[in-house]
């Protein structure tokens, strides 16, 4: 494809703006200091330009020496979806270091206003990446489902996000907390298995699967097709954490929050307090 | 003196006629407002109706918290409560009508006092899927704590589903509350005190506490699982439950 001279001119500023964006939310992370949302620098790309900052701050990742292990997927209740004005889901990268094992302390001092919410991740053994994705070659790529509980966390102040401002930074993902009983998705009814996310023996989110786009799977077939399209399909190896089953819960330093999924089993993150050196984040 | 008989009237018939009253004027105390609730029944069960069981209300920690309180609430079930399973209920016969998915269990014998959730389900014939009814007979849906007591809890109405041997484990069985086939609640049964068993077991606690028991046979409506849904006529309400089955009814 060649460039005229205007085309170049057109595509330098926006990408300014990307940069700025990626940098704005890349110094928040780094700093654990929340930063306003970057929508206004940003918004005018719409959501391409979004994934355009999050695809920054991924090779920002790599170039730090970390490795993309899989995805997250993102607004996959309908209620969320309406909230945000959108009608599709969205998608963000994992990484090596992002993940604790089931009952490991996840450290304070890497987050700043945590969520936990409960999920159902999927192990692949096959690459998803030739054309003509369908639920049957998905279901034929999954290795295994484990229960997970995905700990979300925004770097723009408060929450306050627009779907632009959420897929920058991201998909808001934080860490992610693997459960080790892996499952053939075979024996599950992924559809109506119950889930109760539970702190200090009470139930504080309950749901099933179908709260997940009608099926998880459902949710698994859209991302594929998504990294298909923007020439990243998805790989043997890499868990997808497919998005949440119930209402996602304000983490409490010092708690522990054990998500049971009926057939699936259950996984507990378990935080540390707050950390002193953790600097000022929110409150 | 409050005049306990002449609320348990108001109540009555206020249920009785589909027409909503103003939330009680009067201070009550708890025991006062069981005390108009059983008086109300008993004015049905003067009419022919039957006593069929029990329900159990703020089964869920964030309803306690939300009402302030720190034990969960009952109301007493009669036979002409129980809605056809698959049939049609009539508008007209409900103020402003919710509906709850929940679980209701079947005792094979009676149960009451404080006892272990193993004794509790050693005395359960069979489980079910259920939908309940609840419509409060005060203005706009709105109560205090003794206002609801007063008002048997709300319950209104109640649809079962078929009936299963009790040997599911119902800790945390998923459901979906669809209204004309399109999902409006997902939840699971967890939602009810963690477990539902576990209303069961506070279901014979506070009968007791009520100097009653509960006979064999008994339905024991354990608690909703999700957000009532508001009932509209025209509408396809129902419920899927994992395990368990489905329960369903329309509105008319």
């Amino acid at each position: 494809m060649t460039e005229t001279p205007s085309d170049q001119a057109d595509m330098r500023a926006p990408a300014d703006d990307i940069l700025r964006a990626a940098d704005l939310l890349a110094a928040a992370m780094a700093n654990r200091e929340a930063c306003d949302p970057v929508r206004l620098l940003i918004e005018a790309h719409g959501l391409d330009g979004a994934y355009a900052v999050q695809k920054k701050l991924e090779s920002d990742a790599i170039d730090r020496g970390e490795v993309i292990v899989g995805r997250k997927i993102g607004l996959t209740a309908k209620v969320i979806q309406s909230q945000l004005g959108v009608d599709q889901p969205d998608f963000g990268f994992l990484t090596d270091a992002m993940e604790y094992g089931d009952g490991e302390e996840v450290p304070m001092s890497r987050l700043m206003q945590p969520r936990v919410e409960a999920e159902i991740a999927f192990v692949l053994d096959r690459d998803l990446s030739e054309e003509g994705l369908s639920l049957g070659v998905v279901m034929n790529a999954i290795a295994y489902a484990v229960p997970a509980i995905e700990i979300v966390d925004s770097r723009v102040r408060d929450w306050k996000i627009s779907i632009v401002d959420t897929i920058a930074d991201n998909a808001s993902a934080g860490l992610y907390v693997l459960g080790g009983t892996a499952r053939k998705i075979d024996t599950l009814d992924l559809r109506l298995c119950g889930m109760s996310l539970d702190y200090a023996g009470e139930p504080v989110s309950t749901g099933c699967g179908a709260a997940c786009l009608g099926n998880p799977l459902n949710a698994v077939l859209w991302l594929a097709r998504a990294m298909l399209r923007h020439g990243n399909p998805l790989k043997a190896g890499q868990v997808i954490l497919s998005g949440a089953l119930g209402a996602m819960v304000p983490v409490t330093p010092g708690g522990a929050y054990t998500a049971r999924i009926s057939g699936l089993g259950s996984v507990t993150a378990n935080f540390s307090e707050v950390s002193s050196s953790g600097s000022g984040k929110d409150e | 003196m409050i005049d306990l008989g002449l609320i348990a009237q108001r109540l009555d018939e206020a249920a009785h006629n589909a027409s909503a009253i103003k939330q009680l004027a009067e201070e009550l105390t708890i025991e006062q407002a069981y005390e108009i609730q059983k008086q109300s029944i008993d004015r049905r069960l003067s009419r022919g109706e039957k006593r069929v069981g029990m329900k159990m209300g703020f089964t869920s920690r964030a309803k306690m918290v939300q009402m302030n309180v720190s034990d969960m609430i009952w109301g007493r079930l009669t036979d002409a409560m129980i809605e056809e399973e698959g049939g049609t209920i009539q508008l007209s016969n409900y103020i402003h009508p919710r509906v709850e998915p929940e679980v209701v269990y079947l005792l094979r014998k009676p149960l009451a006092g404080r006892i272990t959730p193993l004794l509790a389900l050693d005395a359960v014939e069979a489980i079910a899927p259920a939908l309940e009814i609840i419509d409060s007979r005060y203005d706009d849906f709105k109560f205090s704590l003794t206002d609801v007591v007063a008002d048997n809890c709300s319950s209104s109405g109640l649809v079962i589903g078929n009936w299963q041997w009790p040997d599911t484990d119902v800790s945390n069985l998923g459901l979906i509350l669809s209204v004309n086939g399109k999902p409006m609640e997902f939840g699971s049964t967890a939602a009810i005190l963690g477990n539902p068993i576990r209303s069961l077991v506070a279901a014979a606690r506070m009968v007791a506490e009520a100097g009653e028991e509960l006979p064999a046979g008994s339905l024991v409506m354990a608690g909703g699982a999700t957000a009532a849904v508001a009932l509209s006529s025209g509408e396809r309400i129902e419920l899927e439950l994992e395990s368990l089955g489905r329960a369903s009814f329309s509105v008319e």
